[in-house]
């Protein structure tokens, strides 16, 4: 039961989640809700990353404090009161960093992970 | 820049963080109804889509908790909260808290005050590029142990010629211009400086070019860079000035610029260049010494190497010139120590007195809070049984007693604004001016950041000792009683420790300032060797082209004298080139028929240039011999008066008179004057100065260039003013008086730095003493309060008013005796210090020391005379019902 939910789960890696939320923004470059990250990270992953949605507030708000995205209030398609997110310049330098800093460590893993000669 | 905009978005958010809550949960909504809704589209029932949009959501509670938590706002919460109990404790207690800040306030304004001036005179770094770069060159003769002596022109031309070390090297040397022209004539400060000055500070004139290297060349040399101030005050800011010419000392310079309007480098207004004439490069000049000298090091040069690379050139000349050289070396200080050195030691002292006061302000607040503390006693423990931990509790306190010395510190910023306008206006212009930073001190930035920093560290320092005593109190004891168990015992006890402390900060703090008022004391009764009271003194100049043939200047003088002497309320009147107390001048000379002295024995002397009736007109005595008659003219036998430093020191054996003597050096074909007379010595350089050797030459055989007029009166010499002036108008329409002053203004100038201190210290003495004297005052009521029981019991057994006295005063005593001994043992320590500060008092001076010591016991004495007579006065019967 234990093992099972683990697997099917496949967590997130610490500190990936930000990373994702601020590929997400960049990539739509329109302002998104916060509802609008969740179903985009669901949809483009197929579910295999699941993330307990309400875990995205919080990332949002430290991404606010940190001055990378800035939210503002606005009308939703259904016009819905919405709050929505926006990268801004230092975000997407943030971003920049992030990413390549996970390339480097996943590089590392794969390096261990593929046999010997595989790849190259 | 980013963790200031994280704070900014931090604060913004805790003052918004009701409307955040609404904002987030409004966010949540939205959320789970979109999920509810996409949950219902792909085939759920509308109540099940609802459950699962919230089971996909999370731990909606805690998501909005971690969300708070991440902008920081629970310490933030914490904190306000602290401080409004605080804030609201503080006014329950409005006698306390009127005290605590008012103590604190006196503190830190003090500091503060002293602070502003220490920054801008001591730490501000020069408005000139690179300062720290600049460095003053002087001549020093270490085995005479004068360091900073000013440099010769060709010793001055062989440094800059073949030092590896500076980038630019100027001289320059004081010299005053009259301009005249369109208005009246007027007197400035100049300077005569190498071409290369301004580069050498690293400034760019506002208008107009610097000095070209050729106009260090005669006949080239007649341009000058004016000062801003002067160039608005007097040619309205013309922009069109440069090019133009203005008339100097009765020649016509150019101006060539203008310099910017931060500049300011001492009180000058005239820049020309300066000019060394065939005379001042020859070998012989090397002997005299007239210019300071400013550099820039290169890059990457150390002071050291500076001094190494002097020193070698300095080696060279002296082997080449032993005669004028030997045993002098060029010697490198950076510029802003040599600038401020004079006024260092005092504002050191100044700063080490006043941090004294402040921790004596602390031990008082502290001994306050911890009287208080028995009353909180009982909310403590109450909080601490409710479960509030120690830590809690502590910083509850802490945030109590910041937020009282964050009070005092807003109420002492205004007092040291106050104050460092008053210490400012405390000063002559004539120190101000050359005391670099004087004018710009003031409330800064810095000063400001200084406040906000001793007043939290205040804060900390009165604040935490109480905080520790009154935290850790024993619960049972403290909730059944009133505060006599142990905790109550182990608080006494540390508020005897303040006392004490206080008592020995105040007395060292004393000591010092004692010691200052002695030493002014002694200086005041100094002997002068003339009578300063109704004399009248004003400054003349000969320097303008007119005046370049000796008979010219002296008919000036003979003229203006004649005038002078004629004018209502003169008792007499003479010419002096360098009155007392202004600046001095000094020459070599060789006495006849001694053989030749070895280089660093060459007697020299203080130069003086009078008219006859100088000796008479400032009363100083004749010894022997006669003074100068009108018949010591140009033609007639050549003549010198002597003082009797100069008489003892190159005459020791001998009859001084008869004797003669020329100026210069053994070889130099100067002229002989015969000693006629001895006069008695008198004080030249200060009060502080020694009698210095000194000869007196008659102004009409050998005239100097700058003359002042001294003139003793019957009425209020300053009333005098007017009468001279017009007298030297009428003689010379172009030429200014300046420096109208009496005798007595110019010798109360001289100690200005020693007054200010004294007053300054005796202030912050003063202030020590009162607050011990609160301080014991204090404690012992409490200590009364506390044993009116056992003073009961005592006089229900048959004590005698009188041994409750004695009882009371003496535990009263002890804790001051202590504090007494201490304190003498630190003011011992600490008094050499302030050694350079003294004059005529030693730094353990036993008399201050012990009368000091008495004044404090006998202060003490009082403050703890009023609560023991309130314990005399305590009625058994109640006493032993009391509580």
């Amino acid at each position: 039961m234990e093992k099972d939910k683990t697997r099917k789960k496949a967590e997130m890696v610490p500190g990936t989640l930000e990373m994702l939320i601020l590929k997400t923004l960049e990539r739509n470059r329109e302002p998104m809700h916060g509802y609008g990250v969740a179903q985009y990270l669901r949809r483009t992953t197929s579910d295999v990353l699941q993330v307990e949605e309400g875990s995205l507030y919080p990332a949002l708000q430290r991404l606010a404090i940190n001055g990378w995205v800035k939210a503002e209030w606005g009308q939703s398609e259904k016009n819905h009161r919405a709050r929505f997110y926006k990268l801004t310049p230092a975000g997407r330098r943030r971003l920049k960093q992030e990413v390549a800093d996970f390339e480097r460590v996943l590089e590392a893993i794969l390096r261990v992970v593929q046999p010997a000669g595989g790849a190259s | 820049m980013d963790g200031l905009m994280r704070l900014w978005r931090r604060l913004l958010f805790y003052l918004r963080r009701n409307q955040f809550d609404r904002e987030l949960e409004e966010e949540i909504r939205f959320h789970q109804a979109m999920r509810a809704e996409e949950n219902h589209a792909e085939g759920m029932s509308a109540e099940e889509a609802r459950y699962a949009a919230q089971r996909q959501f999370g731990n909606q509670t805690l998501l909005l908790e971690v969300s708070r938590e991440m902008w920081g706002v629970r310490s933030i919460e914490t904190l306000i909260q602290d401080l409004r109990y605080g804030a609201r404790m503080l006014l329950k207690n409005p006698g306390f808290t009127l005290v605590a800040v008012i103590t604190l306030a006196l503190g830190i304004g003090m500091n503060t005050a002293i602070f502003s001036v220490v920054y801008s005179v001591l730490l501000r770094p020069l408005p000139y590029s690179a300062p720290e770069k600049l460095m003053a060159v002087y001549s020093m003769r270490p085995q005479m142990n004068s360091f900073r002596n000013v440099v010769s022109a060709p010793d001055f031309v062989d440094w800059r010629a073949q030092n590896k070390v500076f980038d630019a090297m100027s001289a320059y040397t004081r010299s005053g211009y009259t301009l005249t022209g369109s208005d009246q004539p007027e007197r400035f400060n100049g300077l005569s400086v190498s071409a290369n000055f301004f580069q050498t500070l690293g400034v760019k004139p506002q208008l107009g070019r610097a000095f070209l290297p050729e106009e260090e060349e005669a006949g080239r040399n007649r341009v000058a860079v004016l000062g801003h101030d002067l160039w608005q005050r007097r040619f309205g800011a013309d922009p069109n000035l440069v090019g133009k010419s203005v008339s100097l000392n009765g020649e016509s310079y150019v101006v060539v610029g203008v310099t910017p309007a931060d500049f300011r480098f001492a009180p000058v207004e005239i820049y020309t260049p300066l000019t060394f004439t065939a005379e001042q490069m020859s070998d012989m000049a090397r002997g005299m010494h007239s210019y300071l000298v400013i550099a820039r090091l290169k890059a990457g040069v150390t002071l050291a190497q500076a001094k190494t690379d002097i020193e070698d050139i300095s080696r060279r000349i002296e082997r080449q010139y032993p005669i004028t050289n030997a045993g002098k070396l060029g010697n490198v200080i950076p510029y802003q120590q040599d600038i401020v050195g004079d006024i260092r030691p005092s504002l050191l002292v100044l700063l080490g007195a006043v941090g004294l006061v402040l921790l004596i302000a602390c031990a008082n607040v502290a001994n306050l809070l911890l009287a208080r503390a028995a009353s909180r006693q009982r909310e403590i423990a109450v909080r601490t049984a409710l479960g509030a931990g120690r830590w809690r509790i502590v910083r509850q306190l802490m945030s109590e007693s910041v937020l009282l010395s964050l009070v005092g510190g807003g109420l002492g910023l205004l007092l040291a604004y106050w104050g460092a306008d008053i210490l400012i206006k405390a000063v002559p212009s004539n120190i101000a001016d050359f005391t670099p930073g004087w004018r710009q001190i003031g409330v800064n930035p810095q000063v400001l950041s200084f406040t906000l920093l001793i007043s939290l560290l205040t804060g900390v320092v009165f604040g935490l000792a109480p905080a520790l005593q009154v935290s850790k109190p024993d619960l049972t004891d403290a909730l059944k009683d009133s505060g006599k168990g142990s905790a109550g015992l182990k608080r006494q006890r540390a508020r005897k420790v303040l006392v004490i402390a206080e008592m020995a900060l105040a007395l060292v703090l004393l000591i010092g300032a004692g010691l200052l008022i002695k030493s002014f004391q002694q200086l005041q009764q100094v002997t002068l060797g003339f009578n300063p009271s109704q004399v009248f003194m004003a400054n003349v100049s000969l320097g303008s082209a007119k005046y370049r043939e000796e008979p010219q200047q002296i008919n000036f003088l003979q003229e203006v004298l004649q005038r002078v002497e004629r004018s209502p309320g003169v008792v007499s009147a003479a010419t002096v080139n360098l009155p007392p107390f202004s600046i001095n001048s000094d020459r070599v000379f060789t006495i006849a028929g001694k053989p030749e002295p070895a280089p660093d024995a060459i007697p020299d002397a203080n130069y003086r240039v009078i008219s006859p009736q100088y000796f008479r007109t400032l009363e100083i005595p004749l010894v022997r011999g006669r003074a100068f008659t009108d018949q010591d003219v140009a033609g007639a036998p050549r003549v010198v008066i002597i003082n009797e430093a100069l008489a003892r020191r190159y005459f020791p054996d001998e009859d001084p008179i008869g004797k003669q003597i020329k100026l210069g050096r053994y070889m130099e074909a100067n002229p002989l004057h015969t000693v006629v007379g001895i006069v008695g010595n008198i004080k030249h350089r200060g009060l502080d100065s020694e009698f210095d050797p000194e000869f007196y030459y008659p102004y009409a055989q050998t005239p100097a260039r700058g003359s002042a007029i001294v003139a003793r009166t019957q009425g209020d010499p300053l009333s005098l003013t007017t009468a001279v002036r017009n007298a030297v108008l009428e003689v010379d329409k172009e030429q200014p008086l300046t420096r109208a002053r009496t005798m007595e203004m110019a010798i109360s100038d001289s100690v200005t730095q020693r007054r200010l201190n004294m007053i300054l210290l005796g202030i912050f003495g003063a202030l020590a003493l009162a607050l011990s004297a609160v301080g014991i005052y204090g404690v012992m009521s409490y200590t009364v309060t506390q044993r009116t029981r056992e003073i009961g019991i005592r006089m229900a057994l048959g004590a005698g008013r009188r041994d409750v006295l004695k009882s009371v005063v003496g535990q009263g005593m002890s804790l001051a005796a202590s504090g007494v001994g201490i304190g003498l043992a630190g003011a011992f320590l600490v008094t050499r210090l302030m050694e350079t500060l003294l004059f005529g008092v030693k730094p353990t001076d036993p008399a201050t020391f012990g009368g000091i010591a008495l004044l404090l016991l006998g202060v003490a004495f009082f403050a703890c005379l009023i609560p023991a007579r309130r314990a005399t006065k305590v009625d058994p019967v109640v006493a032993l019902r009391f509580e």
